[in-house]
């Protein structure tokens, strides 16, 4: 009992640690003199809409992907594992390098592309690659654990029921592992739009909300952070925490 | 349909069978029922013929899974019309009335969380049969159920296949399942070693894992001391016991001997074989009494109305010569 007790205390003592900083954020907030910088708004924009195109291509490549290595065994199948979570292992910043050394105007894959007209250093595209990399791992990881704990034998009889193996997929495969795809999704999509280091180095313009946060706060300060902070909270949790409650009500199969 | 079917991994197995009504392979858990069941319905690489080499969504037919294999995501309707083309409407249509032929009208909107074993099972079979399937295939149709519901679901069972009109395989270890169908096959060693009706597989099983598979509690090594035109004298240990057909085996010869518990008798006017009550079990209606013969183990099943003889008891039993089933000798497992 008594050491009960003293784990509910410990236990409490972290939580408030951990909800400091936000409830900081709420009492030093200047609420009566909230006024956003120039090209906050524009930020706002660039992170919404090119983090949804990013997720898009995650969704879109990652699911093959994760359902592949959810359902087939092969020889070197860790080296594919591992190639997955190099990305999310790699530092931000790291990346950012990687891909500045790989994308960037000289870079062996860079040049190339550059010459096809597309660049990919400072441009909406190079925005949308480092999320990209950024995100992708986060959703594999979570759609192929997502895969794995839909039965096998369901699938089964959804094909011996006469249907295709894609009707398969999106009758029953998808259905039974929604939860954990989108928990994978909402992962991505903080992952994507808090995205800064890897961002930093190969897309600093546009400029997305991380980006513009630091530059708000190296050339004006830290009071002029607080309008586009509070943006940044309100685009970003919704999704998470819309998906994190839905799977909260839904039924255990 | 006469069905083949030569299967090498994850089990070695090659059967062939012909299927009309309601047949039963019997086998022993781990046997590769399963997976020739999977087999069948293109799930594992095999050889099988009608049907080699067809993807599962080609193959007509309908698989029932141990535990059924309800999409838990849809209610017992949609479940049902997972098979069904065309509107939304009409495929509801479609799969009321086949909830209808299994007696499940009023459960359509159930998830299937909400439905007792016996009730999956007849979701599943109507989703089945919404298929259309040539054959149906049910993988250990009595697992998920309780022993005191079993046979009564199992008789629902095999009268709504029967009345599907489809040809059915039903794999099971148990032989309660065996004795409703309408032929049976015993798989051994990944080969069916013996098929008929279950009476005449019941009666006469090909050699001691047959016999231990269809239920014969009492299996022995004896040896045959003489024969004539229609019965032979057969030894297991101290036991002397008359059989009829002795079909082929010389005096001499060591055979397997199966008796029924059923078929043990206990005596009261003092003939038969002298033996020692070990134990008593009460099982439903009956008593099974171990009895010991000179070290012998002899199993025998009475009825209920007969009081149960007291533990220690010393009293004798004997078989009738019909029901001491000789079988070629065979090497212990």
């Amino acid at each position: 009992m008594n050491s009960q007790r003293t784990l509910a205390f410990a236990g409490g003592l972290v939580t408030a640690a951990l909800a400091l900083p936000f409830a900081g954020l709420l009492w030093s907030t200047p609420w009566t003199r909230l006024k956003y910088a120039q090209g906050d708004i524009a930020a706002l924009c660039v992170s919404v809409g090119y983090t949804l195109i990013a997720l898009l291509i995650v969704m879109v490549l990652g699911t093959p992907l994760a359902w592949w290595l959810a359902r087939h065994r092969f020889r070197g199948k860790w080296l594919v594992d591992a190639l997955v979570l190099l990305p999310l292992l790699t530092p931000p910043l790291a990346m950012g390098l990687l891909l500045a050394i790989s994308f960037g105007p000289y870079g062996w894959a860079g040049q190339p592309l550059q010459t096809l007209g597309l660049m990919l250093t400072n441009t909406p595209a190079a925005f949308v690659l480092a999320q990209v990399y950024a995100a992708a791992p986060y959703y594999i990881v979570s759609a192929r654990a997502a895969f794995e704990n839909v039965p096998r034998e369901l699938e089964q009889i959804g094909l011996s029921l006469g249907r295709t193996p894609w009707q398969v997929f999106w009758r029953v495969t998808v259905p039974l592992s929604a939860l954990g795809l989108a928990a994978g999704v909402a992962l991505a999509w903080v992952r994507a739009l808090g995205e800064f280091g890897v961002v930093l180095i190969i897309a600093y313009f546009p400029q997305g909300i991380p980006v513009k946060l630091w530059v708000n706060l190296q050339d004006l300060g830290l009071d002029a952070v607080y309008p586009l902070l509070w943006t940044f909270f309100v685009v970003a949790l919704p999704l998470p925490l819309m998906l994190g409650l839905a799977s909260r009500r839904q039924p255990v199969y | 349909m006469r069905l083949h079917c030569l299967l090498h991994t994850p089990v070695a197995l090659e059967v062939a069978l012909p299927l009309d009504g309601f047949t039963v392979l019997l086998g022993r858990s781990g046997a590769g029922k399963t997976c020739l069941l999977k087999a069948i319905a293109g799930l594992l690489p095999a050889r099988t013929e009608p049907w080699n080499g067809w993807p599962p969504q080609r193959r007509p037919v309908g698989y029932l899974p141990q535990g059924y294999g309800l999409f838990p995501h849809l209610r017992a309707w949609q479940n049902v019309a997972f098979a069904l083309n065309g509107a939304r409407a009409e495929r509801r249509r479609r799969a009321a009335a086949l909830l209808e032929r299994v007696g499940l009208r009023e459960f359509a909107e159930r998830y299937p969380r909400e439905l007792s074993g016996g009730q999956q099972q007849r979701v599943a079979l109507a989703r089945a049969l919404a298929h259309e399937p040539e054959l149906l295939l049910l993988d250990e149709p009595t697992s998920a159920q309780d022993v005191v519901t079993r046979d009564a679901l199992l008789a629902e069972l095999v009268d709504l296949v029967r009345a599907a009109g489809v040809p059915a395989l039903a794999a099971t270890h148990d032989f309660h399942v065996a004795a409703l169908a309408d032929r049976l096959a015993v798989l051994v060693d990944g080969r069916i070693v013996q098929q008929g009706s279950p009476g005449a597989v019941f009666a006469r099983p090909a050699d001691r894992k047959a016999a231990r598979l269809v239920g014969v509690s009492n299996v022995y090594r004896g040896r045959v001391v003489e024969t004539d035109a229609t019965r032979s004298v057969v030894e297991i240990a101290a036991l002397r016991l008359a059989a009829e057909s002795c079909a082929g085996f010389a005096p001499g010869a060591e055979v397997d001997v199966a008796i029924r518990a059923e078929a043990v008798t206990l005596c009261t006017d003092g003939k038969g074989w002298p033996a020692r009550v070990a134990a008593v079990r009460a099982e439903g209606l009956q008593h099974r009494v171990i009895l010991d013969s000179a070290g012998l183990r002899v199993e025998a099943l009475l009825a209920a109305s007969l009081s149960a003889p007291p533990l220690g008891a010393v009293l004798r039993f004997d078989v009738a010569p019909g029901h001491v089933h000789l079988m070629p000798a065979r090497p212990e497992s």
